[in-house]
């Protein structure tokens, strides 16, 4: 028995060792992410302030099938209480080469600014765009009010691609998830919404001025009805048996441009529905990067006709934006690491809006940028607004 | 609707030729960074991460970008060669690397895949036609043995190549 045990031993050491090597090699958890600090001053808030998100996002391989990714946001709000968000914790199950099954809390393929440049160090703005302005967390109240927020539900979905060569791909992104709901009535805030919207995270107040009456085909006045406010925040309930579906199909022309058309539709109540439908472009050259995004939603609303009786109305919304990057630096070399930024976007049919926005960047590295951006928005029925912004964003 | 389902089948079976030729050919790891990476955000340094965090990392990136698995395999296998010592490079694939063959570097190490050169290649660096011309051997040499020498915000990782190596592929692209 003794004379085994030098070989037990020997075969002890070879296989910690193996295994050591193993792990060094392949490591199961990474951590990614990014943050910012930024000083925003505003005119119509009449604040100025400094402010910090950190983002991690957490990722795990389980197999060469199967991965983990969580990104959490953690910041401080304006009355110092630590706001902690879970913007996605999901699996991924690589069916294929080309196709991948995705359960858990996503960000919602709709456009590209949403499931992949709104992250400060890739968003060559300190503002969000302005469609997507004041909604989801992720640029803080604007006058401009937004047309969606950046969308993140609970569900399941497909990703599927087909490469046509190596420079030309097509995507193919569908899911189902708990999908909106109405947001719950607050006193406080009911006063408030007669002169000016209110807006919080993940939710948009819908008050159009432009829509039409389903079947009579009347056109509504905005101001004579009682609008909903819906909320896209993600929760582990549903108030109906319907759920969500949307998806986007794009087309991508390597490495210069991609162009995709998304569409999402939801009940928020038993009869009534709210569909977004999006048209996107991303166009990279040597020295620029245009990104532009048209969005279209519909939101059906109860309201009660000269007879009392209740009927179905839906209200249009429109808006786009588009935001053009110069990168000097790749250019002149005396302005190395710089971009210069100019972006428009406008909202129709009911809160109209315009909003320029300037800015200039300056790359410290390849993840770390100081970006200063000024905007000018001019609203049709409310307060114009001017703001300034320095961001320091960085991704890890 | 003959024609329409005929018109339908050309268009299918032109997609799958186009697809099964590519399923065959080697994918460029660089190329692919090139292509889709950049289409978000600035390609990120190779030593910002260790290769096994890479390993974890880019099943994210390969549902973020659209990435196949052989696309993601690719660029697994392009930051492993480039984050690799010089010596160790070379005990990897000796044949391959220690032969100061300009060409064969200039494939081997995917440069096209982020800068172009006769007008093919890719677009994340600057073009490489002028380069030696404009800037001298000196800052070619010393820009592949510390590519962020002049400028802090540049992705280009080192490769590990020696002085005869980076020689070589000077001589080419002057060629």
């Amino acid at each position: 028995m003794l004379k085994l045990l030098p070989f037990a031993i020997a075969t002890a050491v070879a296989s910690g060792q193996l295994l050591a090597n193993e792990q060094q090699n392949n490591s199961r958890f990474a951590l990614a992410g990014y943050g910012d600090v930024k000083y925003e001053d505003s005119k119509l808030m009449d604040t100025s302030a400094f402010s910090a998100r950190f983002v991690p996002i957490f990722l795990f391989s389980l197999s060469d099938k199967m991965h983990i990714e969580a990104e959490t946001e953690i910041s401080v709000d304006e009355n110092g209480e630590t706001e902690i968000e879970l913007e996605y914790a999901d699996i991924h199950y690589f069916l294929s080469d080309t196709t991948t099954f995705t359960a858990g809390k996503f960000l919602l393929p709709f456009g590209q600014y949403g499931p992949n440049q709104h992250p400060s160090w890739i968003n060559r703005s300190a503002f969000s765009p302005g469609i997507y302005g004041g909604l989801g967390g992720h640029g803080g109240y604007q006058p401009m009010q937004g047309l969606l927020p950046v969308m993140s539900d609970i569900g399941v979905g497909i990703q599927h691609i087909i490469p046509l060569g190596k420079n030309q791909k097509i995507f193919f992104d569908v899911y189902m998830t708990n999908g909106l709901a109405a947001e719950a009535p607050h006193d406080d805030e009911e006063d408030a919404h007669d002169d000016e919207p209110v807006l919080d995270e993940h939710e948009e107040e819908v008050v159009d001025e432009h829509a039409e009456e389903e079947e009579e085909h009347e056109e509504v006045d905005a101001h004579a009805w009682e609008l909903p406010e819906l909320a896209f925040e993600a929760t582990s309930a549903d108030n109906n048996s319907n759920k969500a579906f949307g998806g986007r199909i794009a087309y991508a022309f390597l490495p210069g441009i991609e162009v995709g058309a998304s569409y999402y539709t939801a009940k928020y109540d038993e009869k009534l529905g709210f569909t977004a439908t999006g048209f996107d472009i991303n166009w990279i050259g040597n020295h620029y990067i245009v990104r532009g995004e048209f969005i279209k939603t519909e939101t059906d609303s109860f309201e009660e006709d000269e007879h009392e009786e209740n009927k179905v109305i839906t209200f249009d919304r429109n808006g786009w934006y588009l935001q053009a990057t110069f990168m000097a630096g790749k250019m002149f070399n005396v302005l190395q690491g710089t971009d210069f930024v100019v972006e428009y976007a406008e909202t129709n049919k009911i809160n109209e809006a315009e909003r320029w926005a300037y800015g200039i960047n300056y790359w410290l590295d390849s993840r770390a940028v100081i970006k200063a951006t000024y905007e000018d928005t001019t609203v049709q029925d409310g307060e114009d607004d001017k703001r300034f912004a320095i961001q320091y964003s960085y991704g890890f | 609707m003959k024609s329409i389902i005929q018109i339908l089948l050309v268009i299918s079976l032109s997609l799958l030729s186009a697809f099964s030729i590519y399923a065959e050919e080697k994918i460029s790891g660089a190329e692919v960074i090139n292509n889709n990476c950049a289409r978000c955000h600035n390609a990120r340094a190779v030593h910002e991460f260790s290769i096994p965090e890479w390993k974890v990392i880019m099943p994210h990136m390969r549902e973020k970008a659209h990435l196949t698995g052989k696309e993601t395999q690719a660029v697994l296998e392009f930051l492993e060669l480039t984050s690799q010592s010089v010596p160790l490079a070379q005990k990897i694939a000796p044949e391959k690397i220690i032969a100061p063959d300009g060409k064969q570097l200039f494939t081997q190490f995917g440069c096209q895949g982020c800068h172009s050169l006769k007008g093919d290649g890719g677009t994340v660096g600057p073009a490489l036609d002028e380069t030696i011309k404009n800037k001298g051997i000196g800052f070619f040499i010393k820009k592949l043995q510390n590519p962020q020498f002049n400028n802090s915000s540049s992705p280009m990782p080192k490769m590990p190549l020696n002085e005869q190596q980076i020689k070589a592929i000077a001589e080419y692209i002057k060629s």
